[in-house]
């Protein structure tokens, strides 16, 4: 584990990073566009492994809230006319509220029954968007539903020719769904799924109610999920249910892979770095995908603990951690702790 | 009405054969390696493409059997000495297996793509012509179907009761500790158990791809269905595999024929759940 003061100095440097990118970048509308699906990604990367890396929970249905979030939002803006603001939280919350009810039963089953149970609600979500069914509540069926309004504030309504304000308003969000996660993983939360992770007995046997605590994780990393899903639906103003291909889900997991299972800050990181390897291996096309899958297969294997674990590692200081305690010298509270 | 209720009965219990040689190679792999094989779905694919790569080679269909059977065996062994082997030593091997077998699908699927492209290859039927019997029309292609499947499991039973390969498997699945106490090599069955599974499944998309064609990323459906076979007739239980492949089989055609074929995938949802919540064990199965 990292110290808590470490895992928030590391998020506050990669927001600040971030945040000044389009100081240089802002003439590439291009890269705007990239870094702001890295920042909408990285969300829900986070909350996967928030879910997955932290708690324990093999949960594969993280795509389906993503886009249950995108659908919710978009249709009730559309049917109602209601802000988008109000439609972006009720997608998190109605999100929120779908992932509790798939977390009930799951709850009661063992890992690779998880697994399937969130896969299957993944697989199931196609059809029903397509449907009949789908259609008569606003989904727009095999069509998918074009022009969904853009968010306003204070009279400005954002739009695509000016990525700059979109950039802002996303990286909040993002930033804001991130201290969330941080938040939790160093509260008693945190700590009560760290220790039902490493001996389920043993955490059960000191008074942790694993089922409360697992089922307010699912429906937490849903609402996140659907919340930025729902984000995304206003950004890119259409949706269809290509969304829920495998292309998505399969940059997910090398992100997920990339930025190591269960270590905090990673998963933001290995968004960056997926998104701009899959722009960098785009001249591949159809055959990126099977690098990808190749990458997801080799670093389990070979590098379990992803590139942050390579940066921080638990039981050396990393390359990282070296240079931090380099700079940190004169700091009266010592080189953090491994431990 | 008749006619045609006997006529999808007919093609229920034609699936229900496949679909119970596929769920019996889950629950073998689930059952001694104790991994859920994410890539499960991909072999049945693979299975249909290594089939028309040879049948495009102007050979029949037994010599298709014949070719593609040794290769999916070995990419089954390949995988589990290669991918989960590797993986046994860690604390959360588990989890990582599922990663890594999710991993390798996307892999798979995605190279079926990139290869043969993004539409359906069709092969041609496995026999043709048609019998009929007082009005009720039977393709000869779903006998063969129907026998073949049955053959492979009479094959696959006697190889767990008889062989001593296949009680060393069973020995595994019941007591690894004690099997290897008694001399059983645990790493090759496990890597014998999973090229059995890539043979069976494999064995099962070729059998079903005159039928339904075969695309990249047809195999996923094939994974819920044998999954959903597996928990509804119990873990590790080949005989509730059986009963709830001809069942699901048959729900499966009725629901079909009744709703239209875009419900089927609800209707199996719909079962996992419902055995899940009533009964977790399934119908022959011991919960743990």
């Amino acid at each position: 584990m990292m110290t808590s003061r470490q895992d928030l100095r590391i998020l506050m440097v990669l927001y600040v990073c971030i945040g000044i990118c389009p100081v240089f970048l802002h003439g590439l509308p291009d890269v705007m566009n990239i870094l702001i699906l890295c920042l909408i990604w990285g969300v829900v990367a986070a909350s996967w492994d928030l879910i997955m890396g932290f708690a324990g929970i093999f949960t594969f249905g993280q795509v389906a809230f993503y886009v249950i979030g995108a659908y919710t939002s978009a249709i009730v803006t559309r049917t109602f006319g209601i802000s988008p603001w109000f439609g972006i939280l009720l997608g998190g919350v109605l999100t929120g509220g779908i992932g509790v009810l798939v977390g009930l039963p799951c709850l009661r089953l063992k890992g690779s029954y998880v697994a399937l149970v969130t896969f299957a609600v993944h697989m199931i979500l196609e059809p029903f968007l397509r449907s009949e069914a789908g259609r008569a509540i606003g989904t727009g069926g095999p069509q998918g539903i074009l022009s969904i309004p853009s968010l306003t504030l204070f009279g400005y309504t954002f739009n695509a020719m000016e990525l700059v304000p979109w950039f802002y308003v996303v990286l909040s969000i993002s930033f804001f769904c991130l201290l969330i996660i941080y938040f939790i993983i160093h509260s008693n939360w945190g700590l009560a799924f760290v220790a039902l992770r490493d001996s389920e007995t043993f955490a059960r046997a000191i008074g942790i109610n694993d089922f409360k605590y697992k089922l307010m994780v699912f429906g937490l990393s849903s609402f996140l999920t659907g919340l930025i899903g729902a984000v995304y639906a206003h950004y890119v103003g259409m949706l269809s249910t290509r969304l829920l291909g495998l292309d998505l889900f399969l940059i997910l997991m090398v992100m997920l892979v990339l930025g190591g299972l269960g270590r905090f800050p990673g998963a933001l990181i290995g968004a960056f770095i997926a998104v701009f390897l899959s722009e960098w291996l785009r001249p591949l096309e159809t055959y990126r995908n099977v690098v990808f899958g190749a990458l997801v297969v080799l670093l389990v294997i070979f590098v379990p603990q992803g590139i942050t674990g390579f940066l921080f590692p638990d039981d050396r200081p990393g390359p990282l951690r070296r240079l931090g305690a380099l700079l940190n010298r004169k700091t009266p509270d010592g080189p953090p702790s491994n431990h | 009405m008749g006619r045609e209720f006997i006529e999808v009965l007919i093609s229920g219990i034609t699936n229900g054969s496949v679909y119970a040689v596929m769920a019996v190679g889950m629950a073998l792999v689930y059952g001694v390696t104790k991994v859920f094989n994410f890539a499960y779905g991909s072999f049945y694919s693979m299975g249909g493409y290594f089939a028309w790569v040879v049948f495009g080679a102007k050979l029949g269909y037994p010599l298709v059997f014949v070719v593609v059977i040794p290769l999916l065996f070995l990419a089954g062994w390949l995988t589990e000495q290669l991918m989960i082997k590797p993986l046994r030593q860690r604390a959360d091997w588990e989890m990582m297996a599922v990663m890594v077998t999710l991993g390798l699908a996307l892999f798979l699927d995605n190279f079926y793509q990139a290869v043969f492209g993004p539409f359906v290859k069709s092969l041609p039927l496995l026999v043709e012509g048609d019998i009929t019997a007082g009005g009720i029309v039977i393709a000869v292609q779903d006998i063969t179907i129907f026998l073949v499947a049955f053959g492979i499991m009479i094959g696959f039973m006697l190889f767990l009761g008889k062989n001593t390969l296949g009680m060393a498997v069973r020995a595994v699945a019941q007591n690894m500790t004690g099997a290897q106490i008694v001399g059983v090599a645990k790493d090759r069955i496990f890597a014998l158990t999973f090229a059995i599974s890539a043979v069976l499944v494999g064995t099962a998309g070729i059998l079903l791809a005159p039928k339904y064609f075969v695309s990249p990323f047809g195999g996923w459906v094939i994974l819920v269905k044998a999954w959903v076979i597996t928990a509804f007739g119990g873990m590790g239980s080949i005989k509730g595999s059986l009963y709830a492949a001809f069942i699901l089989g048959i729900v499966e055609a009725l629901v079909g024929w009744q709703l239209g074929f875009t419900w089927t995938m609800f209707a199996w949802f719909a079962v996992l759940l419902v055995t899940l919540i009533i009964r977790p064990q399934g119908l022959f199965g011991t919960w743990g």
